[in-house]
């Protein structure tokens, strides 16, 4: 990798301090498995003078749970995650999703805050700066998107505007279909957002001197039903190629509400609220679950090479819903 | 079955077993030189264009760089087949071709000086389909291959190199057939072997003209005796270190090789060129790319009577080796299918991407794959079961065909028959096997399907190879043969022959290291041929020390040679085993025993593997399981059980069975960048897709040598991507026949997504 | 810039197979760079080079070493943030004064779970921080413990079976 100054941080004070004098030329560091990635490859315009590293602020992991619900630290490991009792089985949701993640030794280093804030992974945004160059895109504020005309069969089906790039964590989608809310923090002050509001087209919405602290998520409703499907080339390694979240809560074998949630097919988390609609208050079996499943990609307006999506988004929104009568 | 040996056929703990697991074997990426510089290159942004300003004094500025080489001062040294490719060139033919090159103290300082290096492009237009480039109107690579258009001879094949396979009437061939298929498919995934480890060279100059290179391959002689012509005849001593696997796209490492030997010249200092991964994957070696464009008559028997077409063989920016493909691959399709009448012609074309070179499979793959899906056509039209027709149709001792060097050979090696059988038997075949385009099972939907390809290459007793074995006082033996170690276990094989002809431990074999100025000529471990052609050479040099040991033991043991026995160090009259000597006693303590074995070329024994799989498709999704796979073969006599077992299930590794389900290379065209040149786009199997695995393998002997042997290897990779298009094809009840079956082509062909279009 | 200097480490000290290393931060070819990984760290300037890099993304396990018991990727670490940590790498895995293997070594050697063996020393770092968890692992558990690892001979069946040969000899 091309050189960086790199400093441990002890306060989140200490951290704003650096970004401050730093203004746009540092990046924080948490489990890096993203960073160094993008650092080694030189894929940016800008390359960083210094790397802040958090991991060392203290109280920033950690996993609690109240009876508002949970509250999770920003740099707590996604194998803590895994490992939790008491994530497991009321939040059984974000275990899947965690324990999903790439491999178990990234699993071992990487973070939930990261997973959150990592970067897109399309092939064009990412090509190595090595190889011939790296290649300018309307995501890096110069150049068009080259999906459009390119290979796009892992881009957005729908929601994509410039940018048609998908959302790579499925940690978000999970923590979506649990309604979480994320801590940011600032200098002097904090702002707490639904995770709906954490992303853009273009990636979180987090401020150059802002660090996202804290995850909390309300107790789910009693004898919700969870499901997370991830379908990918791989069980191991790879992002999803589509992937589905859902809680939902019956009554009497009628729905009485959902969430659910689609990744990989859009810049962002996407809520597919038609999918909500068309099954709430209904029975669920094969033939409301097939409608929901239309619903949910209703809006979808595919690229030349990624239309298949939709059959899988179809089929896993379909499944998702039906796993919750077993 | 086989004889009952003591080492051969046993279970035995590699040589450099305990090396790779305490982590001391030697990699090219461990080792330093004093004074040692680090090599980078710059690469192209675009896939076709002439360098027309390029300036260095920026980069040559920079602290601690000290050498920046380009077009205009590299030595005019040339590879390729014919020599084609020089160091630098002062055009690119792919997003990734080299540009210049940097020595400096550090690979990081290497790496910020190319980015002071200043280029001016003019761009010309690329191409990039195999039949495109070859239009009268094509862009050109290069200048002295109208049309992109490689000659198709190879000299060390010599003047009759096989190009074609012509012979008999195919028109009178298609009159006779009851049945004909025709079509164009292609297998042009041009996918990565992607050995773990990148490739890397380190060079020396010691004087003016002796050149020291070290490095991992898979072929340890082939920087000497090959790259020697290539650069004006220096005298190169190649040292091979242990190499992290190859499977053939390592058996030499040709341009990196000529930057850190341009570099070492220059800068008078030793350079190491090691490429990154994602070099490994956009400047490397990549499969040739395969088209077919053809037909196949056959009888309702399953007797084939004609094949006809061409084959357009695609290597990207350059020829390494295709032309040896061609020839082998158009040798492997005659032992494949007997037949009379042939007009198979091919062109071998240059497109602008990274270019391709020797590959596991080796032309017969990839030539194959392409073939399949119009044979299946013809096999389905017939209502043949392919088992049949593949024993029917594989060559059986007594018949001939033509091989690469375009002599016509009489096979003297097995029906394998028997295999095919015990194969099909194992698998359950005529259970699973409902018929063309009938599922396995249906459940749901899940679809289960299942598919057979066989395959095989007479190149296992390719190539000369040389070997010495010293026996020494203390009862110990050292065999001298150019092997390096790439994963096949042969240093160690090799040694289980020398122990068995000389009856001693294991423990006291010794290999010497893989260097040029130590041993005896030895072409390489390709081909398979390291059991039979290499193992011959050792087999016959031990044999021959033996000899010269027990003619120096028998005046002492009053006894004429042939009466005497050697087993631990002792040698003694057969009848008399409690009275004997010591080696040292035999031949004293400051003497030693040389023998000299030698292998000369022989194509009269191909080998063989059919391979069984049943996939399971998920209608719904388009995801495909590779549920099971079954290879079958007979390898005449099992020198290693674990190495070979290792050796089969490498069918699910090196750009083998997974073409046919989500590995491939892939390249942009409106741009010419290769996209998943990283090991996440790039598709590999993990531990938790292993598919249950078994071989079945038959041990019937062959007439090779004494222990009547013969290798695999290589071909394990080649009969799996035409057997899961015809598996996947059953589970659906749709043919599909395009590499690889991602789910885009499952859901395509099962008619359940449009396209979309541009926004 | 005068709140930086204090906190930033003039030297990271470390453990490596039980030996203390005390490395100087800086740009000199006996120091660590910031920008240096761990992988470059143990194999260029300590001269282990028992730990392998095979694509320096992060994404095929050569260069997996143990950082305080668990399996990490050390081509994605930054070897200035491993300050008072205790690393192992295969080298370390050998009883240092008798030479004697580890149960999984000697099982990779018994069943040739090998072909080239460069992936060879990654595998067992993590199939010994596995069997340290689990002593009984199963098929299923020991595929899940390698499952970012890369192996291109296709040496996977070999492996498990020497990884369950290793658990049931006892650690």
């Amino acid at each position: 990798m091309r050189s960086f100054k790199h400093h441990n941080v002890y306060s989140l004070e200490e951290a704003f301090t650096l970004l401050r004098d730093y203004k746009s030329r540092a990046r924080l560091i948490a489990g890096g498995t993203d960073l160094l990635g993008t650092l080694k490859n030189d894929i940016r315009l800008e390359y960083p003078e210094a790397l802040i590293n958090i991991k060392t602020i203290p109280d920033l992991n950690g996993i609690k749970e109240d009876n508002e619900g949970l509250k999770i630290g920003a740099l707590t490991r996604l194998i803590h995650i895994v490992r939790s009792s008491v994530i497991e089985g009321k939040y059984g949701l974000l275990k899947e999703a965690a324990g999903s993640v790439g491999t178990p030794e990234i699993r071992n280093m990487g973070t939930i805050g990261g997973n959150l804030c990592q970067d897109t992974r399309c092939w064009y945004y990412r090509y190595p700066n090595q190889m011939g160059g790296r290649i300018l895109c309307f995501r890096k504020g110069e150049g068009p998107c080259h999906a459009i005309k390119g290979d796009n069969r892992y881009h957005a089906i729908m929601g994509g505007k410039g940018c048609y790039a998908v959302c790579p964590s499925d940690i978000a989608i999970a923590l979506t279909a649990l309604d979480a809310e994320l801590s940011v923090a600032h200098k002097g002050g904090e702002r707490v957002l639904p995770i709906t509001d954490f992303y853009q087209t273009l990636g979180h919405i987090l401020k150059p001197d802002e660090i996202l602290t804290k995850i909390r998520i309300p107790q789910p409703p009693d004898n919700a039903a969870q499901a997370f499907l991830k379908y990918r080339l791989r069980e191991s390694v790879d992002f999803s190629i589509v992937s589905v979240a859902s809680v939902i809560t019956m009554k009497d074998g009628i729905c009485k509400d959902t969430r659910i949630v689609l990744g990989a097919v859009a810049p962002t988390p996407f809520r597919a609220l038609a999918a909500e609609e068309s099954i709430r208050g209904k029975t669920l079996d094969a033939t409301t679950a097939e409608a929901a499943a239309e619903a949910a990609v209703s809006i979808a307006k595919p690229l030349s090479m990624n239309a298949y999506k939709i059959e899988i988004t179809k089929t896993l929104v379909k499944r998702a819903l039906l796993s919750s009568l077993a | 079955m086989s004889k009952e040996y003591r080492f051969i056929g046993k279970r035995t703990p590699r040589k450099d077993a305990l090396e790779i697991v305490t982590g001391k074997a030697t990699y090219i990426g461990d080792i330093k030189k004093p004074e040692l510089l680090y090599g980078k290159i710059l690469r192209s942004p675009y896939p076709h264009a002439e360098i027309t300003r390029i300036k260095t004094d920026k980069s040559e500025a920079l602290h601690g760089v000290a050498a920046v080489l380009t077009y205009k001062n590299v030595p005019d040294w040339r590879t390729g087949i014919p020599r084609h490719v020089p160091v630098l060139d002062r055009k690119v033919r792919f997003v990734g071709d080299a540009v210049a090159i940097v020595a400096a103290e550090t690979a990081e300082i290497a790496s910020e000086a190319l980015d002071l290096i200043e280029v001016e492009y003019e761009q010309l237009p690329p191409v990039y389909d195999v039949e495109e480039a070859i239009e009268p109107d094509a862009p050109q690579l290069h200048a002295d291959f109208p049309r992109n258009l490689m000659p198709l001879d190879i000299p060390t094949f010599g003047p009759k190199t096989l190009s074609e396979v012509v012979m008999g009437d195919v028109e009178k061939g298609f009159d006779e057939a009851d049945v004909i298929a025709e079509g164009t498919y292609g297998y042009e995934n041009i996918a990565n072997p992607l050995p773990i480890e990148p490739p890397g060279v380190i060079a020396r100059w010691e004087d003016e003209n002796r050149l020291t290179v070290w490095s991992g391959t898979q072929c340890a002689s082939w920087h000497r005796f090959i790259m020697q012509s290539k650069m004006g005849f220096p005298d190169i001593r190649a040292i091979d270190t242990q190499c992290g696997g190859s499977f053939g796209s390592k058996n030499y490492a040709p341009l990196p090789l000529f930057y850190a030997a341009a570099l070492a010249k220059v800068t008078g200092r030793p350079v190491k060129v090691c490429f990154t991964k994602e070099e490994h994957f956009g400047a490397f070696v990549l499969r040739l790319g395969s088209r077919f464009r053809g037909k196949i008559g056959i009888k309702k028997d399953g007797t084939v009577t004609a094949v006809s077409g061409v084959w357009f063989v695609d290597t990207g920016a350059f020829s390494d080796m295709a032309q040896a493909q061609v020839a082998v691959g158009c040798g492997e399709a005659q032992l494949m299918l007997r037949c009379p009448n042939w007009d198979l012609r091919t062109r071998l074309v240059c497109t602008n991407r990274s270019a391709s070179g020797v590959v596991r499979g080796f032309g017969g793959q990839e030539l194959e794959s392409a073939l399949s899906p119009i044979l299946t056509m013809a096999m389905e039209k017939a209502s043949l079961d392919p088992v049949e027709f593949f024993k029917k149709n594989y060559v059986k001792p007594g018949e001939g065909y033509f091989w690469r060097e375009g002599n016509y050979w009489v096979s003297r090696g097995r029906d394998y028959s028997e295999a095919i059988d015990s194969g099909a038997r194992a698998f359950g075949w005529n259970e699973k096997w409902k018929g063309w385009l009938k599922p396995t099972a249906v459940n749901g939907a899940k679809r289960t399907g299942v598919g057979v390809g066989i395959h095989g290459n007479a190149d296992v007793g390719e190539d000369e190879s040389e070997a010495y074995v010293r026996l020494n006082p203390d009862a110990t033996a050292t065999i001298y043969v150019n092997i390096s170690e790439s994963g096949m276990g042969q240093r160690s094989s090799l040694c289980k022959m020398a122990a068995e002809v000389l009856q001693l431990p294991l423990a006291r074999i010794h290999i010497t290291p893989a260097d040029t100025m130590v041993n005896p000529f030895e072409f390489g471990l390709v081909g398979s041929r390291g059991t039979y052609a290499v193992g011959s050479a050792v087999i016959e040099a031990a044999e021959d020390a033996r000899q010269k040991l027990l003619e120096l033991a028998a005046p002492k043991l009053e006894a004429a040679p042939e009466d005497l026995e050697t087993r631990d160090g002792s040698i003694y009259r057969k009848e008399r085993p409690e009275a004997g000597i010591s080696w040292s006693g035999a031949m004293g303590i400051m003497r030693t025993c040389m023998g000299f074995g030698r292998f000369e070329p022989d194509y009269s024994v191909p080998n063989f593997l059919i391979q069984f799989v049943e996939v399971e498709v998920d209608t719904e999704t388009g995801r495909v399981d590779l549920r099971q796979v079954l290879s079958a073969t007979d390898v005449g006599q099992i020198i290693d059980p674990l190495s070979l077992e290792g050796q089969l299930h490498g069918a699910l590794g090196s750009a083998g069975i997974d073409t046919a389900l989500f590995e491939e290379s892939i390249l942009d065209r409106t741009t010419g960048h290769m996209l998943n040149i990283n090991m996440i786009d790039y598709k590999w199997r993990t531990f938790l897709e292993l598919p249950r695995f078994e071989n079945v393998i038959l041990e019937t002997p062959l007439p090779t040598h004494r222990f009547k042997a013969i290798g695999v290897g290589e071909i394990a990779t080649s009969p799996g991507p035409g057997a899961v298009l015809m598996a996947v094809s059953n589970a659906l009840g749709v043919k599909v026949s395009e590499y690889p079956l991602t789910p885009d082509k499952i859901l395509r062909a099962l008619g359940k997504t449009g396209r979309g279009k541009t926004v | 810039m005068s709140s930086m200097k204090e906190e930033d480490r003039e030297k990271i000290a470390f453990t490596v197979n039980g030996v203390s290393y005390e490395l100087e931060v800086g740009n000199q070819p006996y120091q660590i760079a910031p920008s240096h990984t761990l992988a470059h760290t143990l194999r260029e300037t300590l001269g282990l080079t028992g730990t392998k890099v095979g694509c320096d993304q992060g994404a095929c396990g050569s260069c997996t070493v143990l950082m305080d018991g668990d399996p990490v990727l050390s081509c994605m670490t930054l070897t200035v943030e491993c300050h008072g940590r205790s690393i192992i790498t295969i080298e370390g895995l050998q009883d240092r004064q008798t030479g004697k293997l580890n149960p999984l070594q000697q099982a990779f050697i018994d069943n040739t779970a090998f072909q080239c063996g460069f992936c060879t020393p990654g595998m067992i770092m993590a199939a010994k921080s596995l069997l340290e968890k689990n002593p009984t692992p199963n098929k299923q558990d020991v595929k899940e413990a390698l499952a970012g690892h890369y192996c291109r001979c296709i040496s996977h069946y070999h492996v498990v079976e020497a990884v369950l040969e290793a658990a049931k000899k006892g650690r």
